[in-house]
């Protein structure tokens, strides 16, 4: 039995290659949504990377009434080549105490970043969804298990002292 | 097992059954040795996936069988299932088997409606199922969603229609009609065309489907769509079949090969006829309406899993 390598690697080439095309017609779709939306969503400023349609950063305002109130927080967008059949990977690139973002490297735990994407979303629902997340934490399912902890246990006063401190020493601007 | 068969004749550098291997001294096997099997392991694999393509299960698509592969699957299974499938192939000579990865559903639709297409050349369907299209567009857009999210999965799935259709420069034959649908970029493309006119929907008569969702999952309509029927790979109920049947206009027939046993009279296979009506009126089912449908797309469903089934009468050859 004779194994065709050309084939192989001819075949792989057909499967990334369209993707690629899409990927990025659907980015500048996007891309040109975001500039028209700009206005209309005063909380969240998405920007794309000057020389790579596939590298995207985000600020998100705390939503109010949350210990992040008053934080600007960064997001950091890594788009895939099949996106929007996958999903993007978005970390905070701003230190944030949320039970469902890692402490250490901003990973976040969001159902529709994983099991549930759809293209239906968009780099813009994602920060959305990212917002609603903060003001509203999931404690059973946490990446932070001290900030999860305290929720779980009913410290409702020892977690918003926690996140607000940090708001306050990573969110904000310095003071002076 | 098949593929060990097929590899019979390779050179293959490791083996990890050589009796040699066993009695080696553990202690002096380092990390870049593990690392080089590892390897050799994925480069096989890589060179079989293309290769062994009709076995594999990692094809999208297989090719055409006989109804008899499912008989030789059964062998030593249930009785009741092996009589079934007697029953079945005194109505069906073929089967087309796809790849089990939770959108066996609508690939298996998607192919079989392109098939059916390619075959009857009957543009009517076309024109008919083209106006649905556009329907379920202006239906997304009253929910809500952003053009931009939808209009690549449409526009590729009206291009595969046109392409079926003969006379034009870009129409295809059936062979590239089975190698289009087994390329991922396309099938995803299409599969995720069907998850979005079914979210529609679903979402546009949620009065009427709220009920069975609440059955199934006890979720809020919009929950169910967001996370059973939008994203890739969330396999399909009939809930998302009645869907896609009525917005889409295209009646299917789904033959049950389980193992519920029949009365004391014989061995029958259940069945189940999807048949969209115009208008609001909900999918009627197998009453009334359908004597006068012959639905022409028949898939084969066992527990979890879809296949394409391939009537006698059709006049295909196998």
């Amino acid at each position: 039995m004779q194994i065709n390598t050309d084939d192989a690697i001819l075949s792989i080439h057909l499967l990334v290659v369209p993707h690629l095309q899409a990927s990025r017609a659907r980015l500048f779709k996007e891309y040109k949504e975001v500039q028209r939306e700009k206005v209309a969503d005063p909380d969240i400023q998405l920007v794309c990377d000057d020389t790579n349609i596939f590298k995207w950063t985000a600020l998100i305002k705390g939503p109010s009434e949350t210990p992040y109130e008053g934080g600007i927080f960064q997001l950091a967008f890594a788009v895939p080549e099949q996106y929007p059949l996958q999903p993007p990977q978005v970390r905070f690139l701003t230190k944030i105490f949320h039970p469902n973002v890692h402490f250490k490297t901003g990973e976040i735990c969001l159902d529709i970043l994983k099991t549930a994407w759809s293209p239906a979303w968009t780099l813009q629902s994602v920060c959305r969804a990212i917002i609603a997340l903060m003001a509203h934490p999931e404690a059973d399912s946490p990446l932070n298990c001290d900030s999860g902890n305290l929720l779980r246990s009913g410290d409702l006063r020892g977690y918003q002292s926690m996140a607000r401190m940090y708001t306050k020493l990573a969110a904000m601007p310095k003071k002076g | 097992m098949q593929p060990e068969e097929k590899l019979a004749g390779e050179e293959v550098e490791y083996q990890t059954c050589d009796p040699g291997f066993t009695t080696t001294d553990w202690a002096t096997f380092r990390d870049d040795d593990i690392m080089q099997q590892h390897n050799a392991i994925q480069a096989e694999e890589a060179v079989k996936k293309p290769y062994v393509s009709d076995k594999e299960r990692n094809i999208i698509f297989l090719m055409q069988e006989p109804l008899s592969v499912l008989s030789e699957e059964y062998q030593s299974g249930s009785p009741i299932l092996l009589e079934k499938i007697q029953v079945l192939s005194e109505s069906y000579a073929a089967i087309r088997r796809t790849r089990g990865d939770g959108n066996c559903f609508f690939r298996s639709f998607m192919f079989s409606y392109l098939e059916h297409i390619l075959e009857s050349q009957d543009k009517a369907e076309v024109d008919r199922i083209t106006a649905n299209i556009e329907q379920c567009k202006k239906t997304l857009q009253s929910l809500g969603y952003a053009d931009f999210t939808f209009e690549d999965f449409f526009a590729l799935f009206l291009e595969q229609l046109e392409n079926v259709l003969q006379g034009n420069e870009s129409s295809i034959s059936h062979e590239d009609l089975v190698q289009r649908s087994r390329d991922q970029s396309v099938s995803d493309y299409v599969v995720m065309f069907f998850r979005f006119v079914t979210s529609g929907e679903i979402r546009r008569r949620s009065e009427f489907f709220e009920p069975f969702i609440l059955g199934l999952s006890n979720t809020t309509v919009e929950q169910f769509c967001k996370t059973s029927v939008e994203p890739m790979g969330e396999e399909s109920d009939h809930v998302h079949i009645i869907a896609l049947s009525d917005a889409l206009g295209v009646p299917i027939r789904v033959m049950y090969l389980d193992r519920s046993s029949c009365d004391a009279e014989g061995v029958s296979v259940n069945h189940h006829d999807f048949i969209p009506t115009v208008g609001d009126v909900q999918n009627t089912t197998s009453k009334g309406v359908s004597d006068f449908v012959k639905p022409f797309i028949t898939l084969l469903y066992r527990p979890g899993h879809y296949d394409i089934l391939y009537p006698k009468q059709s006049g295909k050859q196998y």
